[in-house]
């Protein structure tokens, strides 16, 4: 299993081969989100910021959803490096952050696309996708728990 | 409390605002987001204490919803940014 340590020089991650082979494929699932109204994932990642007006929600969006998907592309690629880079592979803690925002991404994008609407919902998936929504909420419970301490 | 200055508004060209009020940043109740990292996530941003952040988490939790900041519009929309980014669905309400 994928584990997070805070050593002197970071956040020191240790991942089996095949770990590193599944959570790299993380990221095709992430860039082939579609847009919003016909992917879940996406209405999920998109939601709306004004309840009410439209036409502020609207705005928002125009205003910040270039810099909130460029935000997201930088994480990614943080992630990318970590999943294909040699051995020992330690991450600053911005990089970890930035992996932690990825791990939970995919979780809210692969969730919307599962069906899951209330926390009971997990227990109803079909048994791979719940052996891959625990494995993956494992690890960022692991991260969680590393950058936590180094608040 | 916020040292960003209130955004410029023509007058007129939103009538529903009221100037006095402050715009509140509310985070809604996920079945995915974890308790931990929405915590984790309170402390980063806003440097809420760890009693403070759990608090909310919790209020996110069983009332569905939290206001975890306030202030002028242009801080609150810069917050929500922060928190989309984070996977946290947060709304700006007056």
């Amino acid at each position: 299993m994928t584990t997070f340590r805070i050593t002197d020089g970071g956040i020191a991650v240790e991942m089996s081969p095949e770990e590193r082979m599944f959570l790299g494929d993380v990221l095709p699932l992430l860039a082939g989100i579609g847009a919003r109204g016909s992917d879940p994932a996406a209405d999920r990642l998109m939601v709306p910021v004004y309840l009410n007006d439209p036409d502020a929600n609207e705005e928002w969006w125009r205003l910040m959803g270039q810099d909130l998907d460029a935000a997201r592309q930088a994480d990614r690629a943080v992630f990318s490096k970590m999943v294909t880079g040699e051995a020992p592979v330690v991450l600053d803690l911005e990089e970890a952050d930035a992996v932690l925002r990825v791990l939970n991404e995919v979780r809210l994008a692969l969730g919307a696309r599962l069906g899951i609407e209330v926390a009971a919902d997990h227990d109803e998936l079909a048994e791979e996708s719940r052996q891959v929504m625990d494995y993956l909420g494992w690890i960022q419970e692991e991260l969680t728990v590393e950058l936590t301490r180094a608040l | 409390m916020t040292t960003h200055p209130a955004p410029v508004i023509v007058p007129g060209t939103d009538e529903d605002v009221d100037f006095d009020k402050p715009w509140q940043v509310v985070v809604w109740d996920d079945p995915v987001n974890t308790m931990s990292y929405v915590v984790y996530v309170f402390r980063k941003l806003f440097g809420y204490d760890e009693a403070k952040a759990t608090k909310l988490m919790l209020e996110v939790h069983h009332d569905g919803r939290a206001i975890v900041s306030d202030g002028p519009r242009e801080q609150a929309e810069i917050d929500c940014f922060r928190l989309h980014n984070h996977g946290l669905w947060a709304t700006v309400e007056q």
